[in-house]
């Protein structure tokens, strides 16, 4: 009898934590929701107007008039799915490059806290000399100058991820392979990236979340061709005001296709993550 | 090198190389270079020579940037701490693969994929004391709630909050992967030789956890510290230097004065720190492997 | 997913980028290739002066063949990347909007005496926005027209004045201050406060300040400098001001301060009039339709102005495009619709005057035209305007004392090299030591 009231309480207590969790999570969502269709002239009511006595749907209309949001909503795909497919590639190659060409332990570490560091850099100061490189290339104003800015980022990171997930494979797993003759190109493809395909899955989520969500880079070499919805967000804040309902509206216009992907892909980041994370 | 196929090996990793050699090590070495001279891009369009180290020597008698430091490593510290422990906390009540767990593992984690500056003005208009909706729920408790945003004290609550509401799901997510990976017949074993489940969480889950969490707590300190979309969006480092960041700091130094020889300077005063930081954290990840 | 299938993604994922990037070269190509007419301006996006701009966007191109490019960004981008492309010699931008806090790439911008003088622009012009400050000279040469023209304004209840008898003619803060004691008795037990105003939007401070100081603000060896007593003097007045806010004046914003006033709230605001005139006139907006008006700006200092001029980049490739565009934006009868359809300030005298819009506006145009006409432009530097407004943050958040705060603000000032451009405009406007 002792026991299971005890389960019963400590399952009670888990309910309660993950609700109030639940709650913590999705009611500023909601909000956020609520308030893109506000009318404009409730936003700062005192006392508050927290359900709006009218729906409209003005912000979103605003937000997409015009070609200017469809515009950063393509670049910000392209962006993010370019960057996340070059990442991928580039850096599961040599991550497995380095893993297998025999530095010792030392270096290998050496190299790994290397790439951490390039990536926990504060960025602000390369910005300008990037931003000259892009115009010198004659690529301002073009995706491909965020694309590039963005893969100094996540290569060296993907990099790392993999490198330390393909070292810790056995070394078995190649060796019936190579005595059999199998080239490195052939390893790497038959062998090495079907096991390691969970963080592979993994390490494109994360970059396509940290490209699509990137803002400095981008603000610094888009003006309008390449503009995309990180920038769009960030400019309803003016000098003289904040436009809220509008960034509410374009928030969520940008929000949403990240909260669709996480849903449909968290199964494989935490599979992805597990063979990355634990073994280290 | 001891390895034949050494040189397949060198063609896989050299585009890499080259890119991060011109896109990363370049801007960091010439930054580190520019640190040393006297360079405000306003005044002239070249480095104007040498001036050794008195741009480090400015920058760290600057009270400013004390107060930054400062800022920062309250807002860090405390909100690392909570995401770490209410990770692991919502990591174990969220184990499982019933329908139900994995719904809701997956609402836990959409903080994390929402836009630093996205979720900065969403707070924003969460924490405004008189038409927000946190306020306004506190009323109907008979809570008089505070100034969030413009006291000095609540504004950096306020960060606070907001860091652990964005990245307390990636703690969630890591940890359960690591939990996940405990082989069920370990826990079982200990349950049967009359281990409590807390025991079993010492022994067992604890060790394997360590290392983890060792790296986690080793990304979401740096991400915070670096974090500046959602400092921006919420309280644009005020009310006064109440929430200025050392992040806040480089930026105004770099972007908003053009001043770059100190913002170099800056920037590598937080990349000594940080070369400390990371090499502390791999050091006591090595010794706890032995 | 079967291992044939995976490698054949990753040749098609290469096999696409390399597509882009052929794709992308070319896009590169082309751009050289163009010839026609083109110029590139910029803008603020702020839901005005963008809007403005891009009304006229295709009746200015068809009208001069000539193919015009807006840019808008926000205010902090907008900056960088003017500061960005002019230090750097890129020339992306032939048309520029900004004010002073540009100062320091001044040496960047085209003189344009030379259009001005040819095309009589300027002739309806308030005087006083034509001149250095308002208007921005590099070496006592003009580089830039103004195209808007907003001066901090304090706008009042003419029904509550007239109620109870309270005079609103103020001509110092001292005087502001008495009435605002006078409407704190009046006005007892009504949820109306005397004053409303930003005093939590960190970079408004200046404008309370620099009403109420009326010393020098560049000394006499070209440095930032304030006259301490009368700084302080200025300081204490501005913190006082928050006593005749609401509640919760502290942590106001431009926004919510204006709606205090639009809800009928308070008796007075002190605020950038662009923003909320047009409200404040219309009735599913604003409480206070018909009762109000804008009065004098007290002295013994300034109104703020927000004067944005247009200049002219040195690497622009069509400057005489350029002053096309500078010339159809500006101009008077344009600035008059701006004003009407956009909220913009016009710095057009004739708008003011214009006896049709004059019946429509009497109880704010002729304030507006005579705050315009002393207001004047802040000789700072953004790092020296934060520095500022930082300090007068941690004032109002009671760290230190108004005393502390001058000195620390004057400490911090010591190292900030003032752009010439910069000591040119705080001597002819008197700003200088």
């Amino acid at each position: 009898m002792k026991i299971s009231t005890k389960i019963n309480i400590l399952s009670i207590l888990r309910w309660l934590i993950l609700s109030a969790a639940l709650i913590v999570v999705v009611i500023p969502l909601i909000y956020l929701v609520i308030n893109s269709l506000k009318l404009p002239k409730e936003f700062l009511s005192v006392p508050p107007i927290i359900f709006p006595t009218e729906i409209t749907f003005e912000h979103f209309d605003k937000a997409f008039s015009g070609k200017k949001t469809l515009r950063a909503l393509v670049n910000s795909l392209l962006v993010s799915s370019i960057t996340t497919i070059i990442t991928v590639f580039f850096a599961t190659l040599s991550a497995y490059g380095l893993a297998r060409i025999g530095f010792n332990a030392r270096i290998l570490g050496l190299i790994i806290i290397l790439f951490l560091l390039i990536r926990y850099y504060p960025r602000v100061t390369t910005v300008i000399p990037y931003f000259v490189i892009m115009k010198n290339l004659g690529l301002l104003d073009t995706i491909w100058a965020i694309i590039i800015g963005h893969l100094g980022i996540t290569i060296p990171f993907v990099t790392w991820l993999m490198l330390v997930i393909i070292n810790d494979l056995p070394k078995e797993i190649e060796e019936s392979a190579m005595i059999e003759g199998a080239s490195v190109r052939q390893r790497f493809i038959y062998i090495i990236v079907p096991i390691t395909s969970p963080g592979i899955a993994a390490s494109a989520i994360l970059t396509a979340f940290l490209s699509w969500n990137e803002f400095l880079i981008a603000s610094s070499v888009a003006r309008r061709k390449a503009s995309v919805l990180s920038m769009s967000v960030a400019s309803y804040v003016t000098d003289k005001g904040i436009l809220w309902g509008q960034m509410a509206a374009m928030s969520i216009i940008m929000i949403l296709p990240m909260i669709l992907f996480a849903l449909f892909v968290q199964k494989y980041l935490i599979r992805g993550i597990t063979l990355g994370a634990v073994k280290q | 090198m001891k390895n034949k196929e050494w040189k397949s090996y060198s063609i896989l990793i050299s585009p890499t190389v080259i890119f991060v050699i011109f896109l990363q090590f370049y801007p960091l070495a010439y930054s580190f270079y520019i640190s040393f001279q006297e360079w405000a891009l306003t005044s002239s369009q070249i480095p104007q020579g040498f001036n050794y180290l008195k741009n480090y020597n400015d920058i760290l008698n600057d009270s400013v940037f004390h107060r930054a430091v400062k800022n920062s490593l309250i807002i860090t510290i405390t909100s690392v701490f909570f995401q770490i422990v209410l990770g692991v906390i919502l990591a174990y009540l969220t184990i499982g693969s019933t329908w139900t767990i994995r719904f809701i593992r997956t609402i836990l984690i959409l903080p994390m994929v929402i836009a630093p500056v996205a979720a900065g003005t969403l707070w924003r208009m969460l924490f405004n004391s008189r038409s927000g909706l946190i306020n306004h729920l506190l009323i109907k408790v008979g809570i008089v709630g505070p100034e969030w945003l413009s006291d000095q004290t609540w504004a950096v609550i306020s960060v606070i909050i907001l860091d652990i509401w964005q990245a307390t799901p990636f703690v969630l997510l890591v940890v359960v992967a690591g939990i996940s990976s405990i082989p069920k017949d370990f826990q079982e074993s200990a349950s049967i030789d009359g281990a409590s489940r807390f025991q079993t969480f010492l022994r067992i889950d604890l060790p394997i956890l360590v290392p983890l969490l060792l790296i986690v707590f080793l990304f979401r300190f740096m991400d915070s510290l670096l974090n500046m979309d959602s400092v921006y969006s919420l309280t644009f480092g005020g009310p006064g230097y109440g929430t200025y960041t050392l992040t806040f700091y480089i930026y105004t130094l770099g972007l908003r004065n053009f001043n770059f020889g100190d913002a170099s300077a800056a920037s590598w005063i937080f990349m000594f720190f940080s070369i400390i930081f990371i090499s502390l954290i791999f050091y006591l990840q090595k010794k706890y492997e032995n | 997913m079967s291992i044939k299938r995976r490698s054949f993604i990753k040749k098609a994922g290469v096999y696409g980028s390399g597509l882009m990037a052929a794709n992308a070269a070319s896009m590169m190509f082309t751009k050289r290739a163009s010839a026609a007419k083109e110029i590139t301006t910029t803008f603020m996006k702020s839901g005005t002066y963008d809007l403005a701009a891009e009304s006229i966007e295709n009746s200015f191109e068809k009208e001069t063949g000539i193919d015009l490019e807006i840019i808008t960004s926000p205010w902090a981008v907008l900056n960088q990347n003017h500061i960005a492309d002019l230090t750097t010699g890129t020339g992306e931008f032939d048309v520029m909007s900004g004010e002073f806090w540009i100062a320091s790439v001044f040496n960047h911008m085209l003189p344009l005496d030379g259009y001005v003088n040819n095309s009589g622009y300027g002739s309806t012009i308030i005087n006083r926005l034509w001149e250095p400050g308002p208007s921005n000279f590099f070496n006592g040469k003009r580089i830039g027209v103004p195209h808007s023209a907003d001066a901090y304004s304090i706008i009042y209840r003419k029904d509550i004045f007239e109620k109870y008898n309270i005079d609103p003619n103020w001509t110092t803060w001292k005087e502001y201050l008495y009435t605002a004691n006078q409407l704190k008795n009046v006005l007892k037990g009504q949820d109306i406060a005397p004053i409303s105003f930003a005093w939590g939007a960190p970079d408004q401070a200046a404008a309370i300040f620099l009403g109420a100081y009326d010393g020098m603000m560049v000394n006499s060896k070209g440095e930032y400098e304030l006259e301490k007593d009368k700084a302080i003097a200025a300081l204490n007045l501005m913190m006082d001001t928050a006593n005749y806010g609401p509640s919760n004046a502290k942590a106001l914003s431009i926004d919510e301060s204006n709606a205090v006033f639009l809800d009928g709230k308070a008796a007075t605001l002190i605020c950038w009039p662009s923003f909320v005139r047009s409200s404040a006139d219309k009735n599913s907006e604003s409480n206070v339709v018909g009762k109000w008006e804008l009065g004098n700006w007290p002295g013994p200092g300034f109104p703020m102005v927000s004067a944005w001029n247009l200049f002219i980049s040195k690497y622009s490739s069509d400057p005489d495009s350029a002053w096309k565009w500078i010339e159809y934006h500006g101009d008077s009868e344009r600035s008059k619709q701006f004003m009407e359809d956009f909220g913009i300030g016009s710095p057009h005298r004739t708008t003011y005057e214009d006896k049709a819009l004059l019946r429509k506006h009497g109880h704010d145009y002729p304030g507006m035209l005579s705050n315009l006409s002393k207001a004047k432009s802040l000789p700072w530097i953004f790092e020296a305007y934060e520095v500022f407004f930082r300090n007068v943050g941690e004032l109002m958040s009671g760290n230190q004392s108004s005393s502390e705060t001058v000195d620390i603000v004057h400490e911090a000032w010591s190292s900030i090299k003032v752009p010439a451009a910069l000591i040119e405009t705080a001597e002819s406007q008197g700003l200088k030591g």
